[in-house]
C-alpha cells in the first residue's frame, strides 16, 4: 500500500525516514514552550502524528511514529527534560496509549486500504463481465463466442492458454482427457485440476454447463500457483457460465431456423406439387389432345398448321412455366452465387427487348432511359430473369396491342427500371406481400397460362440486390412494377481513361 | 455438288438427338450420332466431321475438358448445346474452344441458323480480316484506319476502333468477355470486365441508332457479345 505513494513522487519516498523527519520538525518546534501546563498539547501533537502517519502510511510508519514519539515526548518534555527517566507512571502510560493508538489506526487504515481494493478489483471485474456478456450477447456463432471469451480471459489471466472444446472434443487435447473424466465434469458441474505434461503448469477444465446440458469445456492452461488462486477458479466459472448460455442461445436459435426452414419448405414443396397438378396438367392436356389430333391426320393442311403453331406455343408457356418453378426452387435453396458486376441498366433491357420481339412481335414497347444514369451493380442473367418476368406479366395481363413502357430513373441514391401497362391495373386492397407472394395468381382459375411465380422471382432477385420490388396503379390506368436498385456510387470504380485517338 | 457435310451430334438425349437429326438431314447434310464423350471422341477421330455438336450435360465427361482435348487436334467448329441455368458452363466451354452455343430449349430453325453459319465460316478462305468492311452504314477501312458512315468520318480511340474491328471482322461470332478482353486490352486484361462494359458502352453511343435496342453490338446475356453485321 505504501508502493502506490511512492510512484507518485519524484524522489524515492522511504516512509520510515519521513516519520523520522516530521516527529524531528514537531519536536524542534515544540522545544521552545518550556510551559508545563502545555504537556498534554505535547502529548497530543504527538498522538495526532501518530494517527495521521497511521492512516496515511500505514501500519508499520505508525507504529515507528509511535516509538520515535513516545521517546521523544519522554525524553524531551517530560521532566526532568533530555533525559529518559520517567518518573511519573502516567507519562508511561501516555507512551503506552500512543503505541496502542498506533497500533489500532494502522491496522483500521491498512484493513480499509484493501477493502478499498478489493472493491475496486472487484468493481473493474464486474464491469469486464458486464462488458464479456455484452459481447457475448452480440455474437451469432459458436466460433465467435469461443473466440470472445478466450480474448477475454487471456486479458484478465495474463500467462494462460485458453481454449473452448466440444463437450465430445477431449480426444483432441494432449494429453487426452479420458471419458470418466468429462462425464465427471459434467456430473459434479465442478472445475477439475489436471496436468497438461508442463510440471510447472496446472490445467483446469472447467464444464460450460447451461439448463440444457454440457455445451462446452473451458481448457485452461497456467501456471501452478495461479491455478491455486479461487479467485480466478471463480472468475473462470464464472465466464464459462457465461459463455454457456451464449452458447445455448446459439444452439436454439439453430433449432428454431432449422425448424423455420422445414416448415418454409414443406409450406413450398405443398404449393409446388398443387402448381403442378392443376397449371403445368391442363396445358399438358392441351398438347396430348393437339399431336393425337394430328397423328388421326383427318383434317385440312390450313387446320394442321394452325394446330401445330398452337401445339409450339403451348410448349413455350410450359417451358416458361418450368423455368420459373427451377429458378424459384434454385433462389429459393440459397445456392445462387450472385455475379455481380458494373454495367449500364440498358445492357439488361437491350436484351429482354430482342427476345420480347421475336416472342411478341405486334406489341408496341417503348423504352425511355434517363440520360447520364449511372451504370448499376447487378447479377445480369438474374437481372433478366426479373425484367422478364415483369414484361411478360405485363403483356400477359393487359390487352392484346396495348402500349408497355419500359422505363429507367433516378430517384434519390436509388434507381426505378419499370415495367408499365395499361391493363386493369392493380386489385383494390392487395398489399405487396400477398401480390408478390409464391403461387398467387390474380384469378387461381384463369385461363392466362402461369403458374403464378413470375413476380415472386422478381421480389427474390432484387431482394438479392438489397433492393425491393414496388406495384402500383398508374394515373390513367394500368400498373407499373417497378424495381429499385440503390446506386451505391460510392463503390462503382472510376473508369479508365482511353489513350488518344 | 459435292458429297454433304458430316455433322456429328453428341448427346445423351434420345428425343433431342432424333429430331435434331431429322432436321439436319433434311437439310442434306449426313449425321453421325453419338451418346457419350467417349464414344462422341472415337467418332470424330475415324468421321472427321465439318461440324461437331457437343451437349455439355453427358453422363460420362465434362464438355469443357472434351473440347480442350478435342482442340488440341482438330479445328473444326463446335456447336454446343446447354441448358439455360448453365451460364458458367457456356461461357468455359467457348473459353476453352467451343465456337457458338444454343440454350435449351432451342428451335430447328434456330440450330439450322447457327449450323449454316459455322460451315459457312469454316470454308472461307483463311484471310483473317478483309480489308474493307461494310455492315449497315458503316465502312470500316482496316488499312488506313479509318471509320466512316455514310461517308462521313467517325471518331473512334484506338481501343474502340480495336474492338469494333475485332467484332465485325468476326460477324454472328459470340465472344466472351474474356476473350474480347484478351484480344483487345491483352493478356493481363483479361479479369477486368468493368472495362470491357465500358468500352462497349461507348461504342454502341457511336454506332447504334438506339443504344438501349442495339442491333450491331449484341448482349449474349452471362456470356458475351455478338456482332451482327
Amino acid at each position: 500500500m505504501d508502493k502506490d505513494l511512492t510512484g507518485m513522487l519524484p524522489l524515492p519516498f522511504n516512509p520510515y525516514l519521513f516519520v523520522l523527519l516530521v516527529s524531528s520538525v514537531i519536536t524542534l518546534l515544540m522545544l521552545p514552550i518550556k510551559d508545563p501546563s502545555f504537556l498534554p498539547n505535547n502529548a497530543l501533537l504527538y498522538v495526532l502524528l501518530v494517527v495521521l502517519t497511521g492512516s496515511a502510511l500505514g501500519q508499520r510508519p505508525a507504529i515507528l511514529a509511535a516509538l520515535i514519539s513516545s521517546l521523544l515526548y519522554a525524553h524531551v518534555f517530560v521532566p526532568p527534560h533530555f533525559s529518559l527517566a520517567i518518573t511519573e507512571i502516567h507519562y508511561l502510560l501516555s507512551a503506552a496509549i500512543m503505541l496502542i493508538v498506533a497500533l489500532l489506526v494502522g491496522h483500521l487504515t491498512a484493513s480499509l486500504k484493501n477493502t478499498a481494493r478489493l472493491v475496486q478489483a472487484q468493481e473493474s471485474r464486474t464491469r469486464a463481465l458486464y462488458e464479456l456478456a455484452r459481447k457475448l450477447a452480440a455474437t451469432l456463432t459458436r466460433q465467435e463466442i469461443e473466440h470472445t471469451t478466450c480474448r477475454f480471459l487471456q486479458e484478465v489471466i495474463p500467462g494462460c492458454q485458453i481454449r473452448v472444446i466440444e463437450p465430445n472434443a477431449g480426444d483432441s487435447l494432449t494429453p487426452p482427457l479420458p471419458a470418466p473424466l468429462r462425464d465427471a465434469l459434467e456430473q459434479r458441474q465442478q472445475t477439475l485440476r489436471t496436468e497438461n505434461g508442463d510440471p510447472a503448469q496446472a490445467r483446469l477444465l472447467v464444464p460450460m454447463l447451461a439448463s440444457s446440458g454440457l455445451h462446452g469445456i473451458l481448457v485452461c492452461d497456467l501456471p501452478a500457483a495461479q491455478a491455486e488462486s479461487t479467485e480466478h477458479r471463480e472468475l473462470l466459472e464464472t465466464i464459462a457460465s457465461l459463455a454457456a448460455v451464449a452458447l445455448e442461445r446459439t444452439h436454439f436459435a439453430d433449432a428454431a431456423h432449422q425448424s423455420e426452414v422445414r416448415h418454409s419448405t414443406e409450406v413450398l414443396r405443398n404449393s409446388i406439387l398443387s402448381a403442378l397438378s392443376h397449371d403445368l396438367r391442363t396445358p399438358l392436356t392441351g398438347l396430348m389432345g393437339m399431336a393425337e389430333t394430328l397423328s388421326r391426320g383427318r383434317i385440312s393442311p390450313e387446320r394442321q398448321q394452325a394446330l401445330l403453331e398452337t401445339l409450339r406455343t403451348q410448349a413455350l408457356n410450359i417451358n416458361q412455366q418450368v423455368t420459373n418453378l427451377l429458378d424459384m426452387a434454385r433462389l429459393r435453396s440459397g445456392t445462387v452465387e450472385l455475379n455481380k458486376a458494373w454495367q449500364p441498366a440498358e445492357e439488361v433491357i437491350g436484351v429482354i427487348l430482342q427476345q420480347a420481339r421475336t416472342q411478341w412481335k405486334d406489341r408496341p414497347i417503348s423504352v425511355s432511359l434517363e440520360p447520364g444514369l449511372p451504370p448499376l451493380c447487378y447479377d445480369a442473367v438474374l437481372m433478366e430473369r426479373a425484367l422478364w418476368n415483369l414484361l411478360e406479366n405485363a403483356i400477359k395481363y393487359s390487352p392484346a396491342g396495348s402500349p408497355i413502357e419500359i422505363s429507367v430513373c433516378r430517384q434519390d441514391e436509388h434507381a426505378l427500371i419499370s415495367v408499365c401497362d395499361r391493363g386493369p391495373g392493380l386489385p383494390a386492397g392487395l398489399d405487396s406481400d400477398t401480390l408478390f407472394s409464391m403461387f398467387r395468381r390474380g384469378n387461381p382459375e384463369s385461363n392466362i397460362p402461369g403458374v403464378g411465380l413470375g413476380l415472386a422471382i422478381a421480389r427474390t432477385i432484387a431482394e438479392a440486390h438489397a433492393g425491393d420490388l414496388l406495384a402500383e396503379n398508374r394515373p390513367g390506368g394500368g400498373a407499373s412494377f417497378s424495381l429499385r436498385l440503390s446506386l451505391a456510387l460510392a463503390d462503382c470504380p472510376e473508369e479508365e481513361l482511353d489513350e488518344q485517338p | 455438288m459435292n458429297t454433304p457435310e458430316s455433322i456429328l451430334l453428341v448427346e445423351d438425349d434420345p428425343q433431342i438427338r432424333e429430331f435434331v437429326s431429322i432436321a439436319l438431314e433434311g437439310e442434306g447434310y449426313e449425321v453421325h450420332e453419338a451418346c457419350t464423350a467417349s464414344h462422341g471422341a472415337a467418332q470424330a477421330a475415324s468421321i472427321r466431321p465439318a461440324l461437331l455438336i457437343l451437349d455439355l450435360g453427358l453422363p460420362d465427361r465434362d464438355g469443357q475438358s472434351f473440347i480442350q482435348d478435342f482442340r488440341t487436334w482438330s479445328s473444326t467448329p463446335i456447336l454446343v448445346l446447354s441448358a439455360r441455368t448453365q451460364e458458367n458452363e457456356k461461357v468455359k466451354a467457348l473459353d476453352a474452344g467451343a465456337d457458338d452455343f444454343l440454350s435449351k430449349p432451342f428451335g430447328v430453325s434456330e440450330l439450322l441458323a447457327r449450323v449454316r453459319a459455322l460451315l459457312r465460316r469454316r470454308q472461307q478462305p483463311a484471310l483473317d480480316t478483309a480489308p474493307i468492311i461494310q455492315f449497315g452504314d458503316f465502312r470500316i477501312d482496316c488499312v488506313r484506319r479509318i471509320v466512316t458512315r455514310r461517308g462521313k468520318p467517325l471518331h473512334l480511340t484506338q481501343i474502340e476502333y480495336r474492338l469494333l474491328v475485332f467484332l465485325a471482322a468476326n460477324p454472328g461470332r459470340v465472344f466472351t468477355h474474356r476473350q474480347l478482353l484478351f484480344q483487345v486490352w491483352g493478356s493481363h486484361a483479361v479479369e477486368n470486365h468493368q472495362y470491357l462494359r465500358v468500352y462497349v458502352g461507348h461504342l454502341r453511343q457511336k454506332i447504334e441508332a438506339n443504344p438501349a435496342q442495339p442491333e450491331h453490338i449484341l448482349t449474349e446475356i452471362g456470356v458475351g457479345y455478338r456482332f451482327q453485321p
